[in-house]
């Protein structure tokens, strides 16, 4: 993970490890598991990812994560109410799974920590690179999660809600989810929780040919919890993935989207917002390989920076040699509202195809004084009309979500950030 | 059978290794042994007759650079570098510092000649035409192109490791003007020299630039004093000649308060197998109100068809807009090398400076091009531009890297930056790095990026008008340059497009 050995390894480090040894016989699974865990604490013990590891330039986990608070079997957490209604709950609390799980037609749950046991999720822990510490802490530790299957040609009306809720401590959990031929679903990832607390969630989405999905993830950690996360989707032929993310919590929050498209005609639709307040420090990571001719994506990131808050968007478009006939659009927005915030982006395009057409725009700025004096001179006070352009700016890509229900709930969201942080 | 003929000619020059500048010359040196070590930075520093404080100043770098781990970021990929397999020095033989233009060696006269470099002042001072004598490769209509016809041009032409001539001293002393060669600087004005060489660019900036700052040989140094419009347009030629050297120059230019400079730099090197290596630093410090402007053609030989040979170019330019108002504009034109690692940067210190860069990078055969730039604002209402093509062809990889950053006390920081790539063939590459780091509300950065290849409604439009594909292409293509082409001073501009030509050529089909 880290090329330079460091010195010393920092207090979080040393009880990653620590917290190893001693769990190492409560984890579920052997065999293939187990190697994969021994391989992932090895790069463990290399030191957590510095910024000169390019991929974590702007988010130095060394400093940001100097200690870590050890695993907690008291902390009761307790499943939320859902964010869509009538959603169909499934609920993650403190690392472990439901062992009871709805009944829904065409769809299968099961707990991880069986997959795990039998061997069978082996393959998926493989990291997807070198510089990936959010895998490697993951894989060592994982017990738990949900995996969700449905079935071929299911059409799914409610959303299923995926509840990771962490009281204090640490969890380290899995979201495996397949979508069959033709299927279509909504799926809600709900990351919160409260006290201090380290977790580690990643969700693997597999869409096979001509599946939709809509995936929005909303994550609300408290300004206590260090939240690492990773979002992975394989996208099959004539595949639509919708990915809507909203950052509005934590302490260190670092979402990682990691996407591929394997079949031609897929398509996949990024839109995220990142609601930065307080003295905390949030990272959105993208890879996206376009590894096959004929897809599409569109990316669009709009960040409000207040506070100390410190905010970061990396966005890498790879286009392979064959995949000609690529079409990818890439968009980062920042208003930038505190002196004392701070953003850094970095939108990447890596481009080997020649027959295609791709882009990327990255602005920061403040908000627009010619907007503000408008509003203004209608005899608005400057902190409702700064609200209502500040709300119009991140609105506008929840908009384009065109399912209705899905819209008004988040930009519920949108007004209960805006309440307490406005 | 004119048209079979041409056809001949045509797929003739559809050869990516066309490099006009591949001959080499034999000239007599005297090298330093390969290698490099204190002794050798003594050899150096001796043969220049340097002060003690300049020994010392090598010597600290040199021991610095021993630490150093050579920088695996970029993009670019090669086999390891051997350090010791490199004569650090190389000089042309009897040159004991000409008084004339009469006593440079003929030889080393016809070499920029060739090149089309004037360094006969009077010739160009008459506005006489250049005598059509044919010169061995060229032809006269070539020869005669790359002189420049109109303007007059202050040229420095540093040959391997030593500056061989600098024309129009004298005139450009009148205006206040010192425009000579780094070493005869540290000679002649080393109080200038003590209070800004690594002032920009310190010793211990990065591998590359603390290598530099240990063996430099020569490189340009220019002085525009305060309220001065330099007269002419200065320029420095270099070339590589020796075998299994490397260029280490070292360019130093000072604009005082409300001065102004326009300073112009090329390079060629011969054809070679092997892989030379060509690590400069440039540091520009522009006091308040002071601009400086820096346009660079970039031609050093890229490698042949098979990505054999080349010059490696690993440069560290950097401007430093020093005082309130000042404006650093950085132009380049990237043609040549094997490997290009450059970012020339500006950083924007005084409050109301400005920081520009523009530029052409084209890369084809097995061309590897790392090349960007840093803006990095720290005072009040600083604004900066970054206009960048890339275009690849053959199997050649070309990114862009660049860095834009403000400041907490950079308020009204500005920045709009474009970078456009264009791909030709399915075996290239581009690349766009773009880091954008704001720390202050009132910042405002904009940036831009599309990759696409040569629309093909673009290139029927122009071929159903007669135009054959490859004219077709390097039409459109120089309509996509076009915003940089125009920064250049003129005379450039010409041979900027000429060359954007010449190395596409083959590209097609």
């Amino acid at each position: 993970m880290n090329a330079h050995v460091p010195q010393q390894l920092t207090q979080a480090e040393t009880s990653l490890i620590d917290a190893f040894g001693e769990r190492q016989s409560l984890l579920p699974g052997d065999g293939e598991v187990m190697v994969r865990r021994d391989n992932a604490v090895e790069a463990l013990k290399a030191g957590l990812p510095t910024k000169r590891i390019e991929s974590w330039h702007y988010t130095n986990l060394r400093t940001l994560l100097p200690a870590v608070p050890g695993f907690d079997p008291s902390a009761a957490a307790k499943a939320v109410t859902p964010v869509i209604e009538d959603s169909t709950v499934v609920s993650v609390l403190n690392g472990a799974s439901t062992a009871k799980f709805p009944t829904l037609e065409g769809v299968s749950f099961a707990r991880l920590s069986d997959k795990l046991t039998d061997g069978s999720f082996a393959p998926a822990l493989d990291l997807y690179g070198a510089d990936d510490a959010i895998g490697a802490l993951n894989t060592a530790f994982v017990a738990d999660g949900v995996f969700v299957d449905i079935a071929d040609g299911v059409e799914l009306k409610k959303p299923i809600e995926l509840q990771n809720v962490q009281a204090g401590g640490q969890s380290h959990v899995r979201l495996p989810v397949r979508v069959g031929k033709g299927a279509k679903a909504v799926i809600v990832e709900r990351q919160t929780g409260e006290g201090t607390a380290l977790t580690s969630s990643i969700s693997q989405l597999t869409l096979d040919e001509g599946a939709e999905a809509t995936w929005l993830i909303v994550q609300e950690q408290p300004e206590t919890a260090s939240h690492l996360a990773q979002f992975k989707a394989w996208i099959g032929k004539d595949a639509k993935l919708t990915l809507f993310f909203l950052n509005a919590g934590g302490k260190l929050v670092r979402q990682e989207v990691v996407v591929a498209t394997k079949g031609e005609g897929a398509d996949f639709k990024l839109r995220g917002v990142n609601l930065l307040a307080g003295d905390t420090h949030t990272d959105v990571t993208m890879v996206l390989d376009h590894a096959v001719p004929h897809t599409t994506s569109t990316e669009v990131i709009r960040n409000v920076v207040t506070g100390k808050a410190r905010g970061v968007f990396q966005g890498r478009i790879n286009v392979h040699q064959y995949a000609q006939k690529t079409d990818a659009k890439m968009a980062c927005n920042t208003l930038l509202l505190s002196d004392d915030g701070e953003f850094s982006t970095k939108p990447e395009l890596e481009i080997f195809a020649d027959d295609v057409q791709c882009g990327h725009g990255a602005t920061v700025t403040e908000i627009d004084h010619g907007h503000l004096f408008y509003l203004m001179a209608r005899g608005i006070d400057e902190k409702t009309a700064r609200g209502l352009l500040v709300k119009a700016f991140v609105a506008e890509v929840i908009e384009e979500l065109e399912d209705e229900q899905i819209v008004e709930t988040l930009e519920g969201k949108l007004d209960e950030w805006f309440a307490t942080h406005g | 059978m004119p048209a079979v003929q041409e056809t001949i000619d045509r797929v003739r020059k559809i050869d990516v290794d066309q490099y006009k500048y591949g001959f080499e010359t034999t000239i007599e040196t005297d090298k330093a042994p390969k290698g490099l070590s204190e002794d050798i930075i003594r050899f150096i520093s001796e043969k220049k007759n340097e002060p003690d404080w300049m020994l010392e100043w090598r010597l600290e770098a040199y021991r610095r650079w021993l630490t150093l781990e050579e920088p695996t970021w970029a993009r670019v990929d090669y086999p390891k570098i051997d350090f010791q397999d490199i004569h650090y020095y190389a000089a042309p033989k009897n040159q004991s510092g000409p008084k004339s233009l009469d006593e440079v060696d003929p030889e080393l006269l016809k070499v920029y000649e060739k090149l089309g470099i004037p360094l006969k002042e009077q010739e160009i001072l008459a506005g006489v035409q250049k005598e059509k004598a044919p010169v061995d490769g060229l032809s006269d209509e070539d020869a005669s192109d790359n002189v420049y016809k109109s303007g007059r041009v202050a040229v420095d032409a540093v040959f391997d490791s030593v500056s061989v001539v600098t024309t129009f001293k004298e005139e450009l002393a009148k205006a206040g003007v010192i425009f000579c060669s780094i070493s005869e600087a540290i000679r002649e004005h080393p109080e200038l020299v003590k209070k800004y060489l690594g002032s920009v660019v310190p010793t211990s900036d990065n591998f590359y630039a603390t290598l530099n700052s240990a063996v430099f040989t020569d490189g340009s140094f220019v002085f525009v004093p305060k309220g001065v419009r330099c007269p002419m347009e200065l320029s420095t030629y270099f070339r590589i000649n020796e075998k299994n050297t490397g260029q280490f120059e070292r360019t130093l230019i000072i604009a005082e308060e409300g001065a102004y400079v326009s300073y112009l730099e090329g390079c060629t090197a011969p054809q070679r197998d092997e892989n030379q290596l060509h690590a400069a630093v440039v540091e520009l410090v522009a006091l308040d109100d002071a601009e400086i402007k820096y346009s660079t053609v970039q031609n050093w030989y890229p490698g042949d068809a098979q990505g054999k040979g080349g010059i490696y170019n690993f440069v560290t330019k950097r401007g430093d807009c020093r005082g309130h108002r000042s404006k650093i504009s950085w132009t380049q034109v990237e043609t040549g090398s094997a490997i290009t690692w450059k970012y020339p940067s500006c950083i924007l210190r005084g409050d109301e400076s400005q920081g520009n860069f523009y530029s052409i990078a084209v890369s084809n055969g097995y061309q590897q091009v790392d090349s960007g730039t840093k803006m990095i604002h720290l005072g009040k209402n600083t604004k900066s531009r970054i206009i960048s093509k890339g275009i690849a062809a053959g199997f050649s990889q070309n990114t862009y890297r660049g860095q834009v950053s403000a400041h907490r006390k950079a308020t009204n920081a500005r920045n709009f930056t474009n970078c456009d790539s264009l791909l030709i063939g399915d075996q290239c590459g581009a690349h766009t790095v773009p880091y954008m780091e704001a720390k202050n509300a009132t910042a405002k950065f904009e940036h831009e990026a599309t990759t696409s290849k040569i629309s093909e409604d673009q290139k029927f439009y122009v071929m159903q008008r007669g135009i054959p594909e490859e004219e077709a292409i390097a039409l459109i293509v120089n309509g996509f340059v076009k915003d940089v082409i125009q920064e250049l001073p003129m005379e450039f501009a010409v041979e900027a497009q000429k060359l954007i030509g010449i190395s596409l050529e083959g590209s097609v089909g």
